[in-house]
């Protein structure tokens, strides 16, 4: 019986000349998930992306796809339908000769060619668009071509490179949900490019997040937010505050951190190993930090501390706090609510929000 | 690599791209340049190409200076002014591109000859017209259209928006023209410089036609051969040219990385160029007037000779001209003239497009050396090509192998360089993420080339057809050595018919073999509806 990890990744590398675009990398795809690689322009998501269609091929490691070993296989016999950035619409086809061609390729009879271009531009809500010409199409609408002529071909895998970054901002975020449900409703797996980190954390079960050639850490969208293992990824993937600390006590699954003069007993996470007097970053998302105004009790560790900044950005307000020299940022939802603060404040760090990460160069 | 292990068709049609170029380009220059063998030493020590070297030289100076300095003012005019009439312009001046660049001698014999209308007509002079100031002044008419072209297309690609900008910052429009066009087209208009010198050296029917004792390069390996059937002499000559024209090739590539790729059509650019003063603009349109003039007195003439008894001494009206050329021996050149540069247009476009594909887009080992070869016709004089043909291809057992058919992959094979280049520019215009698309979805490379790229390739297509077309039907030097009464073309009987002094049949051929590249042009245009370029280069 095999797993049931639906792709495979054995110690890929891949060289473009002395340069190493992917170092070493390996991970497994559950079946159906919807699966994405996160990382900044250059983190080698797209050369591992076009190395599972088999556009490169790696200098070193194994593809498994369903397992089957596919690094011998030409690329247009891999079952890996791909949604390219720029859609790649052929210019000289209709909408439907441009879905119908993957089916055309393999040899299907005329009437079940219509039926399932039909059924497939119904199904993404193309259905009266199918004798347009690619050039006469909004972007959202070739977006949506480019998906329903991949699907058509109901492959083994889908992939996406950055499919919704020509977009304008809020067709994103709408074309954003519709991906996302028709994933679930094929079941289907997905392979995600993106360097957008909302894009990441809203549709995907898993994600890997790339930096410099290597997979810094894959998990869930949960996992890679609260418990980034790397100060990199705290602050690829959203905003964060990383403070330098230093442990000064460990109680079990605690341990006291100081930071100037301050300090705080923390969770440590599991198989950290840190010993005493290690060097730690502190990780504590803007939300997770609460702000009141002086002399207000409160429940976690209030630090008193003066704003220097804000910035309203519509559905929260974001502050820059600075305590002892050192600016937070903290961010504050629904500002209509009550008055901005202003001048001297608290800022009330609750320690179980409080993430650690082991030193490592900082970002 | 990989992918061509994995694709047999891939690797069937590279191998097949490789063997055709290595035998019909590769391979008779090879033959030419070993043919003289310990011959070079004799060659050299006989020291009768030194004199025709430096007459080469000089004459190839003088030509291109003045050709560059008349196209520069015809293409500064055109790019730069908004001078009237310039549709008319510019259709004066693609007409030079379509005609053999030798008719240019023989309106300058029938005009300024011994019997010349305009010398003995209207002077009474029969002074001679013969030698170096002859071969100076025609070379210069014939050629300044293909320098207008290039430096036309040079300037026209330097960025409004730049000279727009200096102007924005005070700077007048000599100073912008010095410090930020001249600047930024350097390279570009070196690149053009050289390529005119090219076809300056390569030109073999002017000079042959009115060079007199003045003896070029090619003009004294023809004679070798022709003359003294002395085959080590020619072959040497010719590789010395070869290697002149090579030298001026690399240096052209190293300037404009062998990107030159010249198209006849009307640019539109979005931003407007900033205004020039008027009276520049009014003596640009005098020189661009006086200009066309030269033009069109050259095939003025030469349609009024076509129709007329006996030019320039009786203008009576007549078409014994015309039906003298469309029958007989006659009659098969004009045949074969058509039927050779359709074939040689349809294959030579066809296998450029193929070649192109493979070279920019299937990644394998040698590919910049394929590259290479396939631009490095547009290096070679005609004239060698020509006798690299009759060199390697004159064996007995090719005997059963019609003369018309080499001739057509003669010119099928020296103008790959034109599909070729034309190709790789529309490649570049497709994002790889077109084959890729089709891979994705189950094509075969060549499944993707054939069904997506060929398609979009239209316009590059067209290109290479037209361009060989007109080259083809417009060609002396490469069809001089290979030509048999049966395969004979109309490049040919012009050149006879003038050395026999049958102006007026020599004219008529002329007027029907221009019309020929015309009406080609002509049916592409409606066919493409407008949307045709002529690739103006040679190069």
């Amino acid at each position: 019986m095999r797993n049931n990890f639906h792709l495979e990744l054995r110690h890929i590398s891949k060289k473009f000349g002395e340069t190493a675009a992917v170092d070493d990398i390996s991970f497994d795809i559950p079946r159906g998930s919807f699966a994405t690689l996160l990382g900044p322009s250059g983190c080698g998501k797209t050369t591992t992306l076009r190395m599972i269609a088999g556009f490169y091929d790696p200098d070193k490691g194994d593809i498994i796809l369903g397992g089957r070993r596919i690094n011998d296989l030409p690329a247009h016999r891999r079952g890996t339908a791909m949604v390219f950035q720029d859609y790649a619409l052929f210019p000289h086809m209709t909408v439907r000769k441009n879905v119908g061609y993957g089916l055309t390729l393999a040899h299907l009879s005329k009437a079940e060619v219509d039926r399932r271009v039909n059924e497939t531009l119904e199904f993404v809500g193309l259905g009266t668009l199918g004798d347009r010409w690619p050039n006469q199409l909004s972007g959202g609408q070739q977006q949506r071509v480019a998906v329903a002529r991949a699907l058509v071909l109901r492959p083994e895998i889908l992939l996406l490179d950055e499919p919704l970054s020509n977009l304008d901002a809020k067709l994103r975020v709408q074309l954003r949900w519709e991906l996302r449900a028709l994933q679930q409703q094929l079941q289907m797996t997905f392979v995600y490019v993106t360097h957008d980190q909302d894009e990441a954390l809203s549709l995907s079960d898993w994600i890997a997040v790339m930096n410099a050639g290597r997979v810094e850490q894959a998990g869930a969208p949960w996992d890679i937010y609260y418990h980034p293992r790397t100060a990199f990824l705290a602050d690829f993937v959203g905003a964060v505050n990383l403070v330098p600390a230093t442990v000064r006590d460990l109680r079990g699954a605690q341990a006291v951190v100081s930071f100037g003069e301050r300090s705080l007993t923390v969770n440590v996470p599991a198989g950290l190993g840190v010993a005493m007097g290690a060097q730690v970053h502190l990780c504590v998302r803007p939300e997770a930090i609460g702000l009141a105004a002086r002399g207000a009790s409160s429940d976690g560790a209030a630090f008193p501390g003066t704003v220097a900044r804000k910035a309203f950005l519509g559905d929260l307000m974001r502050y820059w706090v600075t305590v002892d020299g050192r600016e937070w940022m903290v961010d504050q939802p629904d500002p209509g609510a009550s008055t901005p603060f202003d001048g001297d404040v608290l800022l009330e760090i609750r320690p179980e929000r409080v993430h650690v990460i082991a030193e490592q160069a900082a970002p | 690599m990989r992918s061509l292990q994995r694709e047999p068709g891939l690797l069937l049609a590279l191998l097949a791209v490789i063997v055709l170029v290595g035998i019909f380009i590769v391979y008779p220059q090879v033959r030419v340049i070993a043919t003289p063998g310990t011959g070079y030493i004799d060659f050299l020590t006989g020291g009768s190409w030194v004199k025709a070297t430096l007459n080469s030289l000089q004459v190839m100076a003088l030509s291109t200076t003045s050709a560059v300095i008349l196209g520069f003012v015809f293409a500064y005019a055109m790019v730069y002014t908004p001078m009237p009439w310039k549709p008319f312009f510019r259709l004066v001046g693609i007409l030079p591109l379509l005609s053999p660049p030798f008719v240019v001698a023989a309106a300058y014999v029938i005009l300024f000859g011994p019997r010349g209308l305009i010398t003995y007509g209207i002077f009474g002079q029969t002074i001679s017209v013969f030698g170096l100031s002859g071969i100076w002044g025609v070379q210069t008419i014939a050629f300044f259209p293909f320098a207008y072209q290039l430096i036309a297309d040079v300037l026209s690609r330097s960025d409004a928006r730049l000279e727009q900008a200096a102007r924005n910052l005070g700077a007048g429009p000599w100073h912008v023209f010095r410090t930020v066009t001249l600047p930024l087209s350097r390279p570009g208009l070196g690149a053009a410089i050289l390529t005119t010198a090219i076809y300056v050296l390569e030109d073999f029917g002017n000079p042959a036609l009115i060079g007199g004792t003045f003896t070029v390069l090619p003009v004294l390996a023809y004679g070798q051969l022709s003359g003294f059937g002395d085959v080590q002499g020619a072959t040497a000559i010719s590789t010395l040219l070869l290697a002149l024209a090579l030298a001026l090739y690399f240096a052209k590539i190293r300037l404009d990385g062998g990107r030159s790729f010249v198209t006849v059509s009307g640019r539109a650019s979005s931003m407007p160029r900033p205004p020039v003063p008027a009276a520049l603009t009014w003596s640009c349109f005098v020189a661009c007037l006086l200009l066309s003039g030269l033009i069109l007195l050259v095939y003025g003439s030469l349609l009024v000779s076509a129709l007329t008894l006996n030019f320039p001494t009786n203008f009576t009206f007549t078409t014994k001209h015309f039906e003298y050329i469309t029958s007989g021996t006659n009659g098969t050149a004009l045949q074969n003239t058509l039927v050779f540069g359709l074939a040689a247009a349809a294959f030579s476009a066809a296998f450029a497009i193929l070649a192109g594909w493979l070279v920019q887009r299937v990644a394998f080992r040698g590919a910049r050396v394929l590259d290479l070869l396939l631009i490095m016709p547009a290096a070679i004089p005609g004239l060698f090509f020509g006798i690299g043909y009759a060199t390697a291809f004159n064996e007995p057992w090719l005997d059963w192998l019609d003369r018309g058919v080499l001739i057509i992959i003669a010119m099928i094979f020296w103008n790959i360089p034109v599909g070729y280049q034309a190709a790789v520019a529309g490649l570049r215009q497709i994002d790889k993420s077109m084959d890729e698309a089709a891979t994705s979805l189950g094509a075969s490379s060549l499944r993707g080339f054939r069904d997506i790229l060929l398609p979009m390739l239209g316009g590059s297509l067209r290109v290479g057809f037209v361009t060989t077309f007109v080259r083809a039907v417009t060609t002396l030097s490469v069809v001089i050595f290979l030509f048999t009464p049966a395969s004979t073309v109309a490049t040919i009987r012009i050149y006879q018919l003038v050395n026999d002094l049958n102006f007026g049949a020599a004219t008529a051929f002329t007027v029907a073999d221009i019309g020929m590249a015309i009406a080609a042009l002509s049916v592409i245009a409606v066919l493409a509806r407008g949307r045709v370029a002529l690739g103006a280069a040679r190069a």
